[in-house]
Formats: structure tokens, sequence, C-alpha cells
């Protein structure tokens, strides 16, 4: 390119300065285009993070309901197996009480007398914490900066 | 033109940057000033709250993992000041479904609130069947009742005991403020409870944090047997009924680990109406007589007595003696129960026939520094230690003591002057029926938390005679027991055991009339697995214990063999020939 090319360039700028102003709103254009995507993305995090919270909210409900019947259930099914019923029952049934010269023993190759051990249902397994992952309570900036942090700790 | 148009869309360029730069400066001074950090502290407030969750409370097993103690729940009822429009109509819809409200008081409550107030409760621990009703009436909203706007909900977790009075006095309960009383409940209050947490929660679902995990309270599983708890109860109030006694006590208990099988109280209450409490019981003390109440136990104690008198080598089985039916101890003159003279008696026949002149001769024969040292090791006036609120020490006197004096040690020696817990003498007993060993009388099995069980071990508090003194003393109070006569028998099985009838002192004299009843014995004798106390009170039928204490040990015995599965001697003798 040589000289006179160029000053042909800014003659021909000179004449149309529309064009410098064409480029300047051209750059704002971007410039709030990738806002607007910023702020849809984070829009769209921050939402799906809400909706998120809101289930947990829900689920932490519907498991706390959960315990709640299981409970109930639990004491219902206690009351209807409790001693006075299942005598009452047993006696209905045409059962008698037991004497101690009714019983006859037999020996039993490996048996062992039963013990007391772990109740299943009172040994139920309990509800572990909740571990929410993190891209569900930190911010988009929040991201960023632990993904600065850590590219800055993996160079050292 | 072209240059009037370039000045003119500067000018409007320039406008819109002062106007821009007027938004941001004004946006930075609204941002930067003190009432925007009110306003941010007063939205942060609403983003969160702070609130406290309760554990739900453990659960008590029996050892067989029958629920004796769990939760269920409960409706609170009450009245949104908000929104309320008729609270008449509320009150009339909680009515029909027998919520037993004062409907003067909940109108007033209603429509004078105190200040700042906007819900009032109207019935609380409301049961589901009714709570469900009154729902069900107001989502119906057809106007029956009126306006139902503003009766709210609210359902919680409450205690329920499925086998209501069954074990009672042993359980305990929990009243609406959350808190244990007597037995398990009260004892074991903390670990059941749990500890409640206070976190500051979310309320903006945006601001999904971790909730806590809240661990339930403790679940615990006893020692007591369901069934034989329920057997113990049904024998004692038939035997109450059969022998006229106005109250009764039956304590079963494990002599090699101290478990605690079953102990049946005649008064009991359905622990789902503990409100009833104070029409059901006089005394604190009343609630579980087995380890609350002490009282003279007569002559079970003489067991120890022999124990002490065989252990400091006073006595052998062997050692004969002239009864000649009276003893002079201290100033006082001491007779047999009978005011009879057995002349010569051995030890074996001494127990067999219960002779008070025959202790008192070994109580002062083995000086009142060693008889009293035996009974201070074998725990009488010492705390047992058992995991069950309210027990009492009973009182043993001694030497020194302003109110003991010298007839003391003759009358000691056959329980009376000395006042003890059935459980406390259990737990002595238990040194004779477990090779020498004391055990520590407990009621819980195993504790239960996030899938975890520890198992509670037994614990021995000492050794109060030796190996050979318990085999011994074990032998002559089995022969007692198996001894022509005795009510105490039961077929198949070698027990060992002893009557008690004691005089009751009422203000300070001995009552003429009326005794105390007891028994203690256990089984089978060469592998204690059971031992049972019975304590009748007052019996109308026979002042005896042997004609009222004993048979309803045996009928006690008999029931636990069967639900313990305790082959007759015999049997076990083949099984262990096998």
């Amino acid at each position: 390119m040589n000289i006179q090319n160029v000053n042909h360039l800014v003659h021909a700028y000179k004449v149309a300065p529309w064009r410098i102003q064409r480029q300047w709103i051209g750059a704002a254009l971007l410039a709030v285009v990738a806002l607007v995507m910023v702020a849809t993305l984070y829009l769209d995090v921050t939402s799906q993070a809400a909706i998120a919270g809101r289930e947990i909210q829900v689920l932490t409900a519907q498991i706390a309901e959960g315990q709640r019947i299981s409970a109930d259930l639990q004491t219902q099914l206690a009351s209807l197996t409790s001693a006075s019923v299942m005598e009452q029952r047993a006696l209905d049934l045409g059962f008698r009480p037991m004497k101690s010269s009714d019983a006859e023993y037999l020996v039993v190759p490996g048996y062992y007398e039963p013990k007391p051990e772990i109740l299943s249902s009172a040994s139920r397994p309990q509800l572990s914490a909740l571990t929410i992952p993190p891209e569900y309570n930190e911010s988009l900036l929040d991201w960023v900066d632990e993904k600065i942090a850590t590219s800055s700790r993996g160079r050292k | 033109m072209r240059q009037q148009y370039a000045r003119r869309t500067q000018l409007v360029m320039v406008l819109i940057s002062l106007i821009s730069l007027g938004i941001i400066v004004q946006m930075v001074r609204i941002q930067t000033s003190p009432a925007a950090a009110i306003l941010k502290q007063r939205g942060d407030e609403f983003q969160t709250e702070w609130r406290t969750f309760f554990p739900d409370r453990g659960e008590i097993y029996d050892r067989t993992g029958h629920l004796l103690a769990g939760n269920k729940s409960a409706y609170e009822i009450g009245v949104n000041l908000n929104i309320v429009q008729d609270p008449e109509a509320i009150l009339a819809a909680a009515a029909s479904v027998d919520l037993d409200l004062d409907y003067a008081e909940a109108l007033d409550a209603i429509q004078n609130p105190p200040e700042n107030r906007t819900f009032v409760v109207i019935a609380d621990y409301v049961d589901q069947e009714k709570g469900l009703k009154l729902q069900a009436l107001k989502d119906a909203d057809d106007g029956r009742f009126g306006d139902l706007t503003g009766l709210e909900f609210n359902l919680h977790p409450m205690r329920s005991y499925p086998e209501k009075d069954l074990a009672s006095n042993i359980i305990g309960f929990v009243s609406h403020g959350r808190r244990g009383y007597f037995g398990i409940e009260e004892k074991y209050d903390i670990l059941l409870a749990g500890a409640p947490v206070q976190m500051l929660v979310p309320v903006d679902p945006n601001l999904a944090s971790d909730i806590e995990h809240v661990p339930d309270g403790t679940t615990l599983i006893l020692t007591i047997n369901r069934d034989l708890q329920a057997a113990a109860e049904d024998i004692l109030d038939e035997s109450l009924d059969k022998y006229g006694a106005q109250n009764g006590t039956i304590a079963i208990m494990d002599p090699q680990n101290g478990e605690l099988l079953a102990i049946a109280s005649h008064e009991r209450m359905d622990l789902n109406e503990f409100w009833n409490y104070g029409s059901i019981y006089d005394n604190a003390s009343d609630y579980s007589r087995a380890i609350s109440t002490p009282y003279e136990p007569g002559s079970v104690l003489k067991i120890l007595t022999m124990a002490a008198a065989l252990d400091s080598g006073t006595v052998t089985p062997g050692t004969t003696y002239l009864d000649t039916g009276s003893i002079m101890v201290g100033g006082a003159v001491i007779r047999n129960w009978d005011q009879g003279a057995w002349g010569v008696q051995d030890m074996t026949g001494c127990l067999q026939h219960s002779l008070n002149v025959c202790m008192a001769t070994l109580s002062t024969s083995m000086g009142a520094g060693t008889f009293y040292n035996y009974m201070d090791k074998f725990g009488l006036g010492h705390l047992t230690g058992v995991d069950l609120a309210g027990e009492a020490a009973g009182r043993l006197k001694f030497p020194g003591d302003t109110d003991w004096y010298l007839v003391d040690l003759g009358t000691n020696s056959f329980g009376q002057g000395v006042a003890a817990t059935p459980i406390q003498i259990m737990m002595a007993a238990s040194a004779i029926a477990n090779d020498g060993r004391t055990v520590t009388p407990h009621a819980v099995y195993a504790m239960v938390r996030d899938g975890r069980q520890y198992n509670v071990p037994a614990q021995f508090a000492g050794s109060p005679i030796s190996e050979q003194t318990a085999d011994t003393l074990s032998e002559m109070l089995a022969v007692s027991v198996s001894s022509e006569g005795s009510l105490a028998q039961v077929p198949g099985y070698r027990l060992a055991g002893k009557t008690g009838t004691a005089q009751i002192p009422v203000n300070g004299f001995y009552d003429d009339e009326a005794t105390n009843a007891s028994f203690i014995g256990w089984g089978p004798v060469d592998d204690p697995k059971f031992m049972i106390y019975v304590w009748l009170e007052r019996p109308e039928v026979s002042t005896w214990g042997s004609e009222t204490a004993a048979p309803v040990f045996a009928e006690m015995a008999e029931k636990t063999i069967i639900l313990l599965d305790i082959p007759p001697d015999n049997i076990r003798q083949q099984f262990a020939v096998k």
C-alpha cells in the first residue's frame, strides 16, 4: 500500500464521517448485546437456582411429612398389636394360657437362644444432611471469582 | 446543513450523556445513603428467619421389639386474628367435633386478644380424628356454621403409649411441656429428647442453603419383656383380690446381669392421659413402689444375715444352737414369729423355720461391726443406681447414729427396724444367686442413635461374700423352698427363696393386725435365670408371707419359666450331657 492509497482512504473518511459514527454505534451495540447475553445467562442461572431451592424446600417438607406419617402408622400398628389386644384376640380364637406342664422340649442342633439385637425399626437410617452443590447457591460473580482463584492457584 | 445536523446530534448526545451521568450519580448516592443501608437490612431480615427445630423424641421398645412409647401427630387449632370473620361460627364448628372448649373463654380470647397477637390457640394436642373432621368442615365451606375463615391447623408430634397402662410405672410419661416425668422418660429425658437446633433458615428460595441435620432423640431398648410384664401385672392384680391386700409389687430381674425383666405395680395409669396422675397417686413415691417406697421387709432380710454369718465364719450350715424361744438383746426380749421354742436347730432349719431368735443370735455373735459392715456391703441404705427416676435409699441405722440402740442389732437381723426397697433387697440377694457378686439393676438394654446401637453392659457393684458362701446359702435356701408344705415350689424346678412377714410401724408402734408379706426367690438354683420379689401390703386373708406371697411367687415363677423358655431341671441336665 503506497502513500497515495492511504491518502485516498483518509480523504474518503473525511468526506463520509458517518462511517466513523457507524463504527461507534456498532461497538456500542456490541457492548449492549454482550451485556444482554451476560444478563440473560445470569438470570437463567439465578432462576434455576431459585427453582432448585424451592424444590429443596418442598422435598424437605415431604420428607418431614413422610416421617410423620411413618411414626403415626408405627404407633397405630403398635396399638393394634398391644399385649392386651393380642391376648384378647388369642382368647377369642380359642387359645388358652399355657402351663409349664404343657411344654415339651427338644434338642435342636445349632440352635442358640435368641438375644435382643438391633431392632430394624429402631435403627432405620437417619436422614443425612442435605449437601447442596455450589452451583445452586453461588452467583455468577462468585463462579467467576472461584474460576479465577482456581486458575491462579493452578499457575502457582 | 450537514454541520447544523452534526451540531444538533452532538447536543443531543451531550444531553443524553448528562442525563445518564445524573442517573448514575443518583444511583450511587441512593446506594450509599444511610436509608439504603436500613432498607438493605430490612430486606435481609425478611430473607431469612430463625427457627428452632425440635428433634423427634426417641422411641422406647421392650427387649422383644414391641413399641412402648412412640410419637404421633396431633393438631394445634387456632384462629388467625388478621383474617377471622366469624369467631362464633368457628367455635360452633369446634364444638361440633367435641373439642372440649370453654366457649366463653375461647370467644373472649379471640375477641379481646393481648396486644400484638395475631394468632390465638383455641385447642392443642387434638387427636387426628377430630382435627381432620374440623378441617373437613372448613374445606367443605358450606356455610353450615357460618364463615370459618381464619380457622387454622398446625400438625406437631406428641408422645403416644400404645400399651396404655402396661409398664406405666417403668416408662413414666412426657407432659405437654416436652418434659419427662418418672421412670425411663425422666431418667433419660435429655437423651430421649435430643438437642433442639436453632438455625437461620432462608425464606427466599433463591437463598437455598444447607439445612442442618437435626438428629432424632436416642431410641431406648429396655430389658423389660412385654409379655412377662403383662403377666406380672395380671398375677399381681389377681393376687390382691385373692388375698385382700391393699397394694403390691412384683419385680423380676436376671440375677446374673441385673436386667430388670418386669416390675409390676398395682396402681397404674394410662400414660396417654397423664393428666390423671394426681387423681391416681397420693405421693410421687407411690408411682413405682419397687424402687421408691422403702419398707421394713422382715424375714426376707434373714438371707443377708445368714450370708454374713457364713461368710465371716461365725457359723457353718451344720452349726447347731438351742432355740429357747427368746433372746435378750439391748434390754429387749426378741421372740420367734410363733412365740415358740424350736429346740436344737442347724442353720438350714433356722432359715427354713424363719427363726428370729436364731438370727438375733447370729448378729450378736458377729458383733455390730461385722454385721453392719456386711449390711453396708450388701447396699442397704444406699441407692442401687437403677436407671429409673425416683429411687429411694431406705435407711439402715449404724452404731453411733443418734437413733441406733443395741436392740437394733437384734431386730435388724430379721428385717425389722431397717427400711429397704424391693429393688435394694434384690440387688443384695443377687450376690447369693450370682456367685458372690452383686449386680446393679438396670432397665435399659441398649441405646440406638443414628443407626448405631450401644448395648449397656452388666455392672457389678461389689462382692460382699465369697462364691463358696453364695453357693452354700443357695443350697440352704433351696432346701427351704423344697421342704414339704412350701407353697413356693414349682414342679420340675429347683428354686431358692425366703418368705418374709413384717410388722408395719404406725406412729412409732407396730400395728398388731396388719403385716407386709414378702417373698424373694430365684431359679433354677444351678443357673439362675430369674429372681422374683413379691410384696403384698396388708393382706387380709392371711398375715403370713408363706401363705400369701409364697404362692404368688410360685405362680409368677411358673409364668416366667414359660415365657423365658426355661426347661425343667432334668431336661436341662439332659441337654448339658448331650
